[in-house]
């Protein structure tokens, strides 16, 4: 029947909209205000779920984040796995699952593992799969344990945003506490911040019926709402949980479906002065033989279900409890006419307001509920007198059960801020403050409402803690974690083998893992370890409370960073031109999308760096330099500064010219090679490495501010205030001159290593003779302003001479040629100057630069170094792969070194390579060995340079 | 576009980088200047010349760039004395306008900073953490003027575009 | 995400910043110092469970450079640069 146990009127849902669902490929009918879990209760759905390890049948436990047996995956445009039924709103067309089990919790294969639970106690995984290794086991039994998969696809449109709020005063929870806060802070002016995990705020009053100066309390929630509301200097969000507390106080909030279209989850970051936690409560579960089984539930959610939703979960109710919040249960069931057939209560005493709240209701006090009948479904309570033993059967379908209230304390702990153990209320409440913020209402310890709004009206709490019913004889497993299946004899076993700190018995046990996190269920775990070591709770502690609070879904913490902008990018002017002309672009250091290598149509790899290549050696190339870091440094200390930052002398040039020079860390390893000019007097530039830009500019800010604050030096970036086309080959004056420039270009008048600020095509530039190719090259530089009209320029000018883009393919291989260092490949952090034949770098002038000691202290020790060494594979057609080891013979023994780069050499016809080789530099002419998987290539060790060794073209 | 906003991606600007003692700079330059802002991070104008003062010896002298080859005679970068460092920037950054009743959320998706009137008035002018990049930030007419490092502007498009799809 | 203190700017989110290391001993002249001497200005850095003193850079900032104390059990900064608050 549709809705049988749906109450004929009553619930905050909206009977006028009803709302179709599919739960298991089952077709049912809620409304909209419903919960997934609310729904199935009224459709009298009793067996939601298997259990993760024994394959138990489980129902509905709870209301809301704390549940711990109803997991469900979401299927279609909802798709996600592993979600509390309780929090999942219901939607027209939801579709849902159940996890943990195949084809049907009803009927579930894996439910055979119940008969073997005493061989699958605690550790059990630990203990069995421990060979070869878990890792072998581990998919396996995943499945089998069954957690949801993650969704194939993302969402088919929308997107996740994650963004930064600042706030005067943060409030986590929208109850009677957080309300009041937010109210009090409001009218003060502040800027507040007030989250609430829930779909409505009101928090425990949504499922209650209390009232506020005689009113009903909600009507004082919708005041406090409509208030909130009209205050410009309040931000408050519904259906957003605040799930991480940081330092400095940084917390972090995940709001679900916000009031804006595409967006699907947001994130909030927000920076709080003061931090205010109103999270309430939980009800923590009573511990006792089959408490896991379908019709067993927390006894406030019972409640929540009856008047929120207007469900009855049951028609004949048996409570248990050890305090008196269950009374209140009690007269909510009687009012909305549930039968309620006892209530079972520990305490030897009530208190005669619970009593009277209770009218006409069977007390049994000083007795417990020891286990109870039914599988699938709820039959009869085992009633059990602590004192005298006398016991009873008692008829029912559904049992309620409170074991008391913990203060919702996640938000706290995870502000690092302590616990203490309240033997009064039997729980563990806020100590004193870690950060700037404090507890209020029921976090705080206060859980009845007449200790939180005044004119508030409630019960007193008057506990007295059970940790757990033990009953003589009673046969069966009572759970403390339903979620993971641990129960009080795993503890006791992990207790026994010696897991006896709380922080191990979780991990030994797992209880208190997984999505719910123990919420219902730890400090009866805590409770249980006292019991068994005969200490307070207090000695026992706590495990540590981490973020994330509830499950958060991936996307919500990625936030807009996807596809495209997945990692940041950067763009020359050419880029455009690039793509236009066939380019394929990638990533090549420092951000920067560049081309690797310009393909005709039909033409691979190969072929067009070839190609690229030969124009440079024969003709004439040009690529975009533009990324290439650049600096200006200004000020009467830039000659000694540069001379302490460069391991040679930089202060004796001359304005106009430049000098190539390494820059060393202290240590003595290579930080970057580069070039400085000196433009005047007291103006200078220098270049970096593309990928080592922002580690040159770090490296000279903190030098000057750290160590040398009183030296006159002020740098600016300027690498994006020049681009270049840098213009290579033998006829790149050519170029240049077909260009059209001011500058005379001939060698003497403009040699290597000085520059020239003049036009070029009628363009202002400042013209560079550096050359990273070997071959004659005049790097442009102009404005990016105006760097693709140069580009366009070059490219008409250079038509003649047959001028080809080159890509960064090309450049590695002419480089590589020409024995030319790539920091990266050469130089790998255990490599000096020496190594690399370029001890003339290192000064001896000079009595202090960066990395001088180091270095010589390094080179005392005798010991043998790697150097760099060109190497021609035996067979000329044989690439080796970059990276492949050196061993002796090619024997498998220790390497003496490894294959830094390996290109077709396009002037030798053949492949050549690079290598860091044991005394490599003594070995030239030798054999070595490169040892791969799958045989040995003996190469020619050979010096590190494959075209004109003298350098006369780069000087031409 | 699900946010009420208007992005702007802006034409080049005259920018000058200046850095030295404030008494140095003015000595050589206060004449082609207005008054240099003495607040960490405020701004100042006159006659079209924008000056903010965004750190320690350091400001960033703004104009139309119709204006640029006057400024720099004004000026003078190559002739400046040692202890006044002048350089021509114009290059470098890319602007843009994030307009609108929306502009403040989604500046806060872009950026930590905290935005509001009481923290952040007209005068503010600061770098700050944008997507994840160095930015120049500041107030302007119905929302906000944020400036990146030229080579990321299609990325800081791109992302702009996202954020408000 | 720490709020550091930067003597320009006042707190600024951390990701705004590099971190530097921690403050180690003033560098020694080089030519004036034992092999072990300056190995252990190289390589001995403080690392304790408390206060430590390191060096942060503004770098999506103002380009400051700033020192810090930093509780490294906390994350608070007990101690902040002048004219930082």
């Amino acid at each position: 029947m549709a809705q049988s146990n749906r109450r004929a009127s009553g619930g905050r849902i909206d009977r006028n909209r009803p709302v179709r669902f599919q739960f298991n490929g089952k077709s049912y009918e809620g409304y909209e205000g419903d919960t997934l879990a609310s729904a199935l209760l009224a459709n009298g759905v009793r067996v939601t779920a298997r259990s993760f390890k024994y394959h138990r049948p489980r129902g509905i436990v709870g209301h809301g984040p704390e549940e711990p047996a109803t997991l469900v995956e979401l299927d279609g445009e909802d798709a996600s796995g592993n979600r509390p039924a309780t929090t999942v709103p219901l939607r027209d067309g939801l579709s849902a699952r159940s996890v943990n089990c195949w084809p049907s919790p009803d009927f579930d294969v894996s439910g055979i593992n119940q008969l073997f639970a005493r061989f699958i106690p605690a550790g059990f995984y630990y203990k069995t799969f421990k060979w070869p290794n878990w890792h072998l086991f581990e998919p396996t039994i995943r499945k089998a344990a069954g957690l949801a998969a993650a969704p194939a696809q993302p969402p088919s449109s929308g997107h996740f945003e994650a963004r930064h709020a600042h706030a005067d005063v943060l409030i986590a929870g929208a109850g009677p506490a957080g309300l009041q806060a937010a109210l009090e802070a409001g009218r003060a002016g502040k800027r507040v911040f007030i989250a609430d995990e829930g779909t409505e705020a009101g928090g425990s009053l949504l499922n209650r019926n209390l009232t506020i100066n005689g009113q009903p309390a909600m009507d004082w929630v919708a005041d406090a709402v409509q208030e909130l509301r009209g205050m410009g200097n309040v931000t408050h969000l519904q259906n957003a949980t605040v799930w991480a507390y940081r330092e400095h106080n940084l917390l972090i909030v995940n709001e679900r479906e916000p009031e804006q279209g595409s967006v699907l989850e947001r994130s909030w970051r927000v920076r709080a002065g003061e931090v205010v936690i109103a999270t309430g409560a939980t009800e923590r579960a009573m511990v006792f033989a089959d408490n896991d089984r379908p019709g067993v539930m927390l006894a406030s959610s019972v409640q929540a279900y009856v008047n929120r939703w207007g469900v009855a979960p049951g028609q004949r109710v048996v409570l248990f409890t050890n305090n008196n919040s269950v009374y209140a249960v009690a007269a909510d069931l009687v009012a909305a006419g549930v039968t309620v057939e006892a209530i079972l209560d520990s305490r030897d005493t009530v208190p005669q307001e619970a009593l009277d709240t209770a009218q006409g209701i069977t007390v049994h006090t000083g007795t417990v509920a020891a286990g109870v009948k039914g599988h699938k479904r709820l039959r009869a309570v085992h009633a059990v007198s602590a004192k005298s033993g006398a016991d009873t059967w008692i008829d029912c379908d559904l049992l309620g059960h409170s074991g008391g209230w913990n203060p919702t304390v996640h938000l706290w702990s995870q502000s690092r801020s302590p616990l203490r153990f309240d033997e009064d209320l039997s729980a563990f409440v806020p100590d004193a403050a870690a950060q700037a913020c404090r507890a209020i209402g029921a976090a705080a310890g206060d859980l009845t409402l007449d200790r939180i709004v005044q004119g508030g009206l409630d019960l007193p709490y008057a506990i007295e803690p059970l940790w757990r019913v033990d009953v003589p004889g009673q046969r069966g497993k009572a759970f403390l974690d339903l979620q993971n299946d641990v129960s009080v004899s795993d503890v006791q076993l992990a207790l026994r083998e010696g897991y006896d700190n709380v922080e191990h018995v979780k991990r030994y046990t797992t209880g208190g893992m997984g999505i719910d996190q123990g919420k219902t269920g730890n400090i009866n775990i805590i409770g249980t370890v006292a019991m068994q070591k005969g200490v307070p709770l207090q000695d026992v502690g706590t495990t540590t409370f981490r973020s994330p609070y509830t499950p958060v879904s991936f996307g919500a913490i990625g936030g807009l960073r996807e596809e495209s902008v997945l990692f940041p990018y950067r763009h020359t002017p050419v880029t455009q031109w690039n793509k236009d002309n066939g380019a394929v672009m990638y990533e090549a250091g420092a951000r920067w999308r560049r081309p690797g290598y310009f393909p005709k149509p039909g033409e691979g790899l190969q072929e067009a760096v070839n190609r690229e290549c030969l124009a440079v050696r024969e003709g004439v190339g040009v690529y975009d330099g533009s990324p290439l870091g650049t600096f200006e440094l200004k000020g009467r200390d830039v000659p000694r500064f540069l001379d302490f930052l460069y391991s040679n002398v930089m202060s004796s040039l001359k304005p106009g010219d430049g000098r190539y020079g390494l820059m060393l860390s202290d240590d003595g390893l290579i930080l970057d090679d580069g070039v400085a000019f000196r433009l005047d007097e007291h103006r200078w530039m220098v270049s970096t490495s593309t990928g080592h830009a922002d580690a040159v500019n770090q490296h000279m800010e903190k030098l000057l501010q750290t160590e040398f604050p009183d030296w006159q030096v002020m740098i600016t970036t300027v690498t994006s205030q020049w681009n270049n086309a840098t213009i290579c080959g033998p006829r790149a004056r050519d170029v240049m001159q077909a260009l059209g420039t001011d500058i005379d270009l001939s060698p003497e008048a403009f040699p290597f290593m000085s520059f020239r600020d003049g036009t070029v095509a009628g363009i202002p530039a400042r013209v560079v003779r550096v050359s990273f190719t070997g071959e004659l090259s005049f790097e442009v530089n102009v404005a990016p302003r105006h760097m693709a009209e140069l580009w366009a320029k070059v490219m008409e000018a250079g038509a003649p001479f047959g001028i080809l883009p080159v890509g960064s393919e090309s450049s590695h291989v002419l480089r590589v040629e020409k024995g030319f260092l790539s920091l990266g490949h050469e130089v790998d952090g255990t490599v000096d100057a020496y190594d690399l034949s370029m001890g003339w770098v290192m000064s001896k002038k000079k009595p202090d630069y960066l990395g001088k000691r180091s270095v010589a202290l390094r080179r005392e020790g005798g010991s043998t170094r790697r150097e760099l060494v060109g190497i021609l594979p035996g067979d000329p057609n044989r690439q080796v792969p970059e990276g492949a080891p050196l061993t002796l013979g090619g024997r498998k023994e220790a390497t003496e070194g490894l294959v830094t780069a390996c290109v077709w050499s396009v002037v030798n016809e053949r492949w050549v390579g690079l290598a860091l080789l044991e005394n490599g530099h003594a070995r030239h002419g030798e054999t070595a060995h490169v040892r791969l998987k799958d045989g040995v290539i003996p190469i020619t060790i050979a010096k590190p340079v494959f075209h004109d060794p003298d350098g006369k073209l780069l000087r031409s | 576009m699900s946010y009420d906003i208007q992005i702007t991606r802006q034409s080049l600007n005259a920018l000058f980088d200046l850095k030295g003692a404030s008494a140095a700079i003015e000595s050589w330059a206060g004449n082609a200047l207005p008054n240099l802002p003495d607040q960490p991070n405020s701004r100042t104008e006159k006659e079209a010349v924008e000056l903010y003062h965004i750190g320690r010896d350091h400001w960033i002298a703004r104009a139309p760039v119709g204006q640029e080859e006057a400024l720099e005679a004004r000026l003078k970068p190559n002739d400046c004395p040692a202890d006044v460092s002048i350089v021509r920037i114009s290059d470098t950054l890319t602007f843009f306008r994030v307009t609108g009743s929306q502009a403040g959320e989604v500046m806060a998706i872009a950026c930590p900073l905290d935005l509001h009137d009481s923290q952040f008035g007209d005068d503010t002018v600061t770098y700050t953490d944008l997507f994840g990049l160095k930015a120049l930030v500041m107030r302007c007419k119905d929302g906000y003027e944020l400036a990146i490092e030229q080579s990321f502007g299609d990325m800081v498009e791109d992302y702009l575009a996202r954020a408000t799809a | 995400m720490m709020l550091i203190p930067c003597p320009f700017c006042g707190k600024r989110n951390e990701s705004e910043f590099i971190f530097g290391g921690p403050v180690v001993a003033a560098r020694p002249d080089p030519n004036a110092v034992s092999d072990a001497e300056w190995v252990e200005y190289l390589t001995i850095a403080p690392n304790p469970l408390g206060p430590v003193q390191e060096k942060w850079w503004h770098a999506r900032g103002c380009g400051e450079w700033l020192t810090i104390w930093r509780d490294t059990r906390t994350h608070d900064i007990v101690e902040a640069p002048n004219g930082s608050e």
